[in-house]
C-alpha cells in the first residue's frame, strides 16, 4: 500500500505521521490493524469526500461486511460505524500516546528526566484537580 | 481469615449454581473501568495511553449499574484509571452495593483521605490499594515520590473509620523476594484484611523457548516470596492460585471469568487483552473466539500469569475437583502450611 511517510518526532517504530492509502482490500484490512493497534487518533479520507478524525477502538474483519467502529470527540453520538470499503485512506494523525512509555524506556532515562517527567505529569493532575 | 466468611459463602453458592445449571462460561469478577484517566503515569501501565478525549469519557452510574446486573458477577472490581478521579464514583459504589455485590474499589489513594467522607463503611465494599513494595520500590514504580507516605496515611484512615481495606501489588521478574517479604510484614501490620498479588503482564513476541523461561522465571520468584509464609500474612485471593504462581498447580487461562466493562463496552477478550468490544456481555460470551486464547494457543498469552486469567481458573480449581477443594481448605485454614 502506498505509505506517504510524514514522519514527525515521535520514535523509532511509532506509526505517528504516516498516511496509508490502500489499494485493495488486504491493504485495507492491514491499515486498518495497524489504525485499531494505535494509541492516538487517526484521520479517515473517506469516498464519500467526507473527513473524520477520531479514536479506532473496534473492528470486524471477519463480519459479511467488515467495519471499524471510531469514537469521534465532541461528536453525538460518539461512535460512528464505518465500512472498510468506504475507507479511501489512514492517516495517524494524533500523538502516539504509547510512544517511549516503556518500563524499559523509564528505567533507562537519566534521573533527572525522570523526574522532570514525573513533574510534569503531576502539574498536568493538577491542572485537571486531580490531585 | 482474609476473606470474611459471608463473602466466601456468596461466591462458593454462586459457583456451585452456575455449576448445577451446567453454565460452561460464568463470570467471577465483573473488571469494570469507568474511566481511563489517572493522576499518576505509571511507567508501563497499558491502562491510561489515549488522546485526552478518550480519557474524558466516563461511564455513567446507570450504565455501570447495568453492567453488573447484566453480567451478574458477585464480585465487581473496579480499577481504571484512578477511579477516585470519577466525580460519582461514591453513587456508583454505593448503587453497586446496593445490588450486594462485593465491591473493591482499586485506588492508589493519592485522593482517598479527602474522599472518604462520601463511603460509608459495608461489608461489601473494600478499598484495595495499590502498593508495589516497599517506600523505594512503589515510589519508583509509578513514577513519584511520596506517594508511599500518603498511601499508607490514607490506608490508617480508612481503617479507622471501620472501611475494609486490602493492598494490590504487581510484581516484576526483578523483585527483590526479600524486601517483598518485608512489605508483607509491613502492609500487614499496618492492619490490612489482606494482600492480593499478581505478576505483571508484558506483551511478548519472543520464541517460545524464551517464553517457556519467563514463566519458570515468575514460578521461581513466586516460590522464593511465597514459601515459608509468615503466621501473620493474609492474602486475599484464593490459596490456589498462589500454588499456581510457585508452580504447584498448572492452570489454563480462564479469560470470561473476569469479564471487562469500560467506555468501548465488553472487551474482547480479557481485561489485559483489546482485541475488539462487543455491545452486550451476552454477545461477548457468544462472540468471543476463546479457543484462540491461553498460555500455549496465543504468543500474546505465552507468559501470563495474572489474576484476571487464573485466579477464576483457581476457584474452578477448588469447586471442581476434590484435590482442589482439600487444598483449598487447608492453606485456608493453615495458610503457614503451605
Amino acid at each position: 500500500m502506498t505509505d506517504l511517510k510524514h514522519h514527525t518526532q515521535a520514535g523509532a517504530g511509532s506509526l505517528e505521521g504516516r498516511i496509508f492509502r490502500p489499494s485493495s482490500s488486504a491493504e485495507t484490512a492491514e491499515a486498518v490493524e495497524l489504525a485499531f493497534d494505535y494509541r492516538g487518533d487517526v484521520t479517515l479520507d473517506l469516498t464519500s469526500g467526507e473527513t473524520l478524525t477520531g479514536y479506532v477502538f473496534n473492528r470486524d474483519h471477519a463480519a459479511a461486511e467488515p467495519w471499524i467502529e471510531v469514537l469521534i470527540p465532541a461528536a453525538d453520538p460518539d461512535s460512528r460505524r464505518i465500512a472498510y470499503r468506504e475507507i479511501l485512506s489512514i492517516g495517524f494523525t494524533g500523538v502516539d500516546t504509547a510512544n517511549g512509555k516503556s518500563w524499559e524506556t523509564w528505567v533507562s532515562k537519566k534521573e533527572s528526566d525522570r523526574l522532570a517527567e514525573a513533574a510534569r505529569v503531576e502539574a498536568d493532575a493538577r491542572t485537571r484537580g486531580h490531585l | 481469615m482474609a476473606v470474611p466468611l459471608s463473602q466466601m459463602y456468596t461466591v462458593a453458592s454462586y459457583v456451585l449454581t452456575q455449576k448445577f445449571k451446567g453454565v460452561k462460561r460464568y463470570p467471577l469478577v465483573l473488571m469494570l473501568e469507568p474511566l481511563f484517566r489517572c493522576n499518576l503515569a505509571c511507567a508501563g501501565c497499558g491502562k491510561i495511553q489515549y488522546p485526552d478525549h478518550v480519557l474524558d469519557k466516563r461511564l455513567t452510574p446507570e450504565q455501570c449499574w447495568a453492567a453488573a446486573q447484566e453480567c451478574g458477577a458477585p464480585i465487581v472490581s473496579i480499577p481504571g484509571g484512578e477511579p477516585l478521579i470519577h466525580p460519582e464514583m461514591a453513587k456508583i459504589v454505593k448503587g453497586l452495593v446496593a445490588q450486594k455485590r462485593y465491591v473493591y474499589l482499586c485506588t492508589n489513594a493519592i485522593l482517598l483521605e479527602r474522599k472518604l467522607d462520601e463511603y460509608q463503611a459495608s461489608k461489601y465494599l473494600t478499598f484495595s490499594i495499590h502498593m508495589d513494595g516497599l517506600k523505594d520500590e512503589h515510589d519508583l514504580a509509578v513514577c513519584r515520590d511520596g506517594v508511599y507516605e500518603v498511601a499508607v496515611r490514607a490506608i490508617r484512615e480508612a481503617l479507622k473509620r471501620g472501611h475494609r481495606v486490602t493492598t494490590n501489588t504487581t510484581l516484576f521478574d526483578d523483585a527483590n523476594p526479600e524486601r517483598v517479604r518485608a512489605f508483607f510484614d509491613e502492609m500487614m501490620a499496618l492492619g490490612v484484611e489482606g494482600m492480593m498479588i499478581s505478576p505483571g503482564y508484558s506483551y511478548q513476541k519472543a520464541p517460545d523457548q524464551q517464553h517457556f523461561l519467563k514463566r519458570e522465571k515468575t514460578r521461581e520468584l513466586f516460590s522464593k516470596i511465597l514459601r515459608k509464609p509468615k503466621r501473620g500474612w493474609q492474602f486475599n485471593q484464593s490459596p490456589l492460585f498462589l500454588d499456581f504462581l510457585m508452580g504447584r498447580r498448572d492452570y489454563q487461562c480462564t479469560p470470561w471469568g473476569n469479564p471487562t466493562y469500560n467506555v468501548f463496552g465488553w472487551q474482547k477478550p480479557c481485561y489485559l487483552l483489546q482485541e475488539g468490544y462487543a455491545k452486550t456481555f451476552r454477545e461477548l460470551i457468544e462472540t468471543t473466539r476463546w479457543h484462540d486464547y491461553g498460555t500455549t494457543k496465543n504468543e500474546k498469552c505465552a507468559d501470563c500469569m495474572v489474576h484476571c486469567g487464573y485466579e477464576a481458573s483457581a476457584v474452578e480449581d477448588t469447586f471442581g475437583s476434590l484435590s482442589g477443594f482439600a487444598r483449598t481448605a487447608k492453606l485456608t485454614l493453615l495458610p503457614t502450611s503451605r
